[in-house]
């Protein structure tokens, strides 16, 4: 089964690694943005922060796969299944990440940002050279759950959208050409477990050596 | 934007019984993830119990299960179920399942969906709960143990109570992606929200259904998203609010386990 429908099982697992890969920077750049709004002074700026956080953490990523293919094909938009799918699922982690960034930023301390702008550096300033660097070392552990949940969530992707030939897809297309169901999720098993064990292994590594003592 | 806002879009909600329509299938989820809750907590339970077991011959096999079950796709695992419970398994369930039942639980996939929805969770509950028993301190179990307690009375007395009570944002949280994860067996024919929404959102011109309402998708799931944001923000409320008065009360400390998403959610919480 594997040998023969190898190039199969393999296209499906990187297109599953190329749509995590795209999810991920865009969680990471949104969920910045995000994390930063909920830590400004404004309060304006703070309250859209939670707006987003509380939506698309709540919402399941399927109604936002329905929402962003078909919902903007149907209006006119003119989308492709890879950004739809990419962008829902960026999206969705993005409000997770902003979390995890900002219990990070909470962890380095009301005394350095104290002291940071008592030193006369500027907000911005303060965020971006004393309080990021430092939030970033508490911030990659959950980093790592969230990518390991992303690749159980790109799954999703495919079966919501049909045309994402992922890991998943292809599966259930060389099921319905070979109805050996237990061998084919087998080997697609193997497959996501390669990257979700791997992934835990290699945020557990991260973790022990980065850990800070405070 | 302006087609978001527009009223002409927006018609739908309040035209003939279309809400109420997409609501009753919102409260089939809702029933769904209940069912798969209950079973989660007592499966995940076990689980957990059998994995911080001293004897080799339990705990093996247990790491192993959660492991695999917890690291793979719930879609995958939802539909390799529908794809591969014996039809005699299903047929034995749609002629045992009570008739009081909603429709949606008399189909036979239903099974599979159950069985996926509880095979998932029951997997990272148990490590969630395993991360609350083993993060107490060793001397609870051996002050239990020279106290004369038996193993299961120190467990039922002593540990789990404050193991668990630890973990109660973790689970929370869990329970939180368990009623989102719900939508993902319209994908094996369900009848629940999505499939209700669906039908709202079919063409007049559908040969299927006829009399379609042809409302705009992206309004129709929109409206779908919120009921489940806003069920799943009372449940955070809730959970928080009963967390911070438990705190109070037994000065417990909340603690972190890895390799779960909602973890982050959870955490941020409790700051």
């Amino acid at each position: 089964m594997l040998a023969d429908h190898f190039p199969q099982f393999r296209d499906g697992f990187l297109v599953t690694l190329g749509l995590v890969a795209v999810s991920f920077a865009i969680a990471v750049v949104v969920g910045t943005l995000i994390a930063a709004l909920r830590v400004q002074p404004i309060r304006a700026l703070r309250w859209i922060g939670t707006v987003y956080v509380e939506f698309f953490r709540n919402i399941p990523l399927l109604v936002l796969l329905f929402i962003a293919f078909a919902g903007l094909r149907r209006a006119g938009v003119n989308i492709g299944p890879f950004a739809a799918g990419t962008g829902s699922l960026g999206l969705y982690t993005a409000a997770y990440v902003a979390e995890a960034i900002r219990s990070g930023v909470f962890a380095v301390g009301q005394g350095q940002i104290e002291a940071s702008l008592s030193m006369g550096f500027t907000y911005p300033q303060t965020l971006r050279k004393i309080v990021l660097p430092q939030a970033i070392r508490t911030v990659i552990p959950p980093l790592g759950n969230l990518t390991i949940a992303m690749i159980k969530n790109s799954a999703i992707i495919g079966v919501a959208l049909g045309l994402a030939q992922d890991l998943l897809k292809e599966a259930r297309i060389i099921n319905s050409n070979t109805f050996q169901t237990n061998e084919v999720f087998f080997w697609a098993a193997v497959g996501y477990l390669i990257m979700t064990v791997s992934a835990t292994l290699t945020v557990r590594r991260l973790e022990q050596r980065l850990v800070i003592r405070r | 934007m302006s087609y978001l806002v527009d009223p002409a879009n927006w018609e739908w909600l309040g035209a003939g019984n279309n809400l109420r329509f997409i609501l009753t299938g919102f409260l089939i989820n809702i029933e769904i993830a209940l069912l798969a809750m209950l079973l989660s907590l007592v499966f995940g339970l076990v689980l957990a119990l059998m994995r911080i077991s001293k004897r080799r011959a339990v705990s093996a096999p247990a790491s192993l299960w959660i492991e695999v079950w917890r690291n793979l796709p719930l879609i995958f695992i939802i539909l390799y179920l529908a794809l591969a419970i014996p039809e005699s398994w299903r047929d034995a369930y749609e002629s045992s399942v009570p008739a009081w039942f909603p429709d949606a639980f008399q189909t036979p996939f239903f099974l599979a969906a159950v069985m996926g929805l509880t095979l998932y969770n029951s997997a990272v509950i148990a490590e969630i709960m395993r991360a609350g028993i083993v993060s107490l301190e060793r001397g609870q179990g051996e002050a239990a143990a020279a106290l004369g307690l038996t193993y299961w009375k120190s467990m039922r007395l002593i540990i789990l109570p404050q193991g668990l009570r630890r973990m109660v944002p973790a689970t929370v949280s869990q329970l939180i992606t368990l009623n989102k994860d719900t939508t993902l067996v319209s994908i094996i024919g369900i009848q629940e929200v999505m499939r209700q929404a669906r039908i709202v959102t079919n063409t007049s011109g559908s040969p299927f259904t006829g009399s379609g309402v042809d409302a705009p998708l992206l309004q129709v799931f929109l409206t779908v998203g919120l009921m489940f944001v806003l069920v799943n923000l009372l449940l955070s409320r809730l959970s928080t609010r009963l967390e911070i008065r438990e705190r109070r009360k037994t000065g417990t400390e909340v603690e972190k386990v890895t390799g779960l998403e909602d973890q982050v959610a959870a955490e941020a919480q409790t700051r």
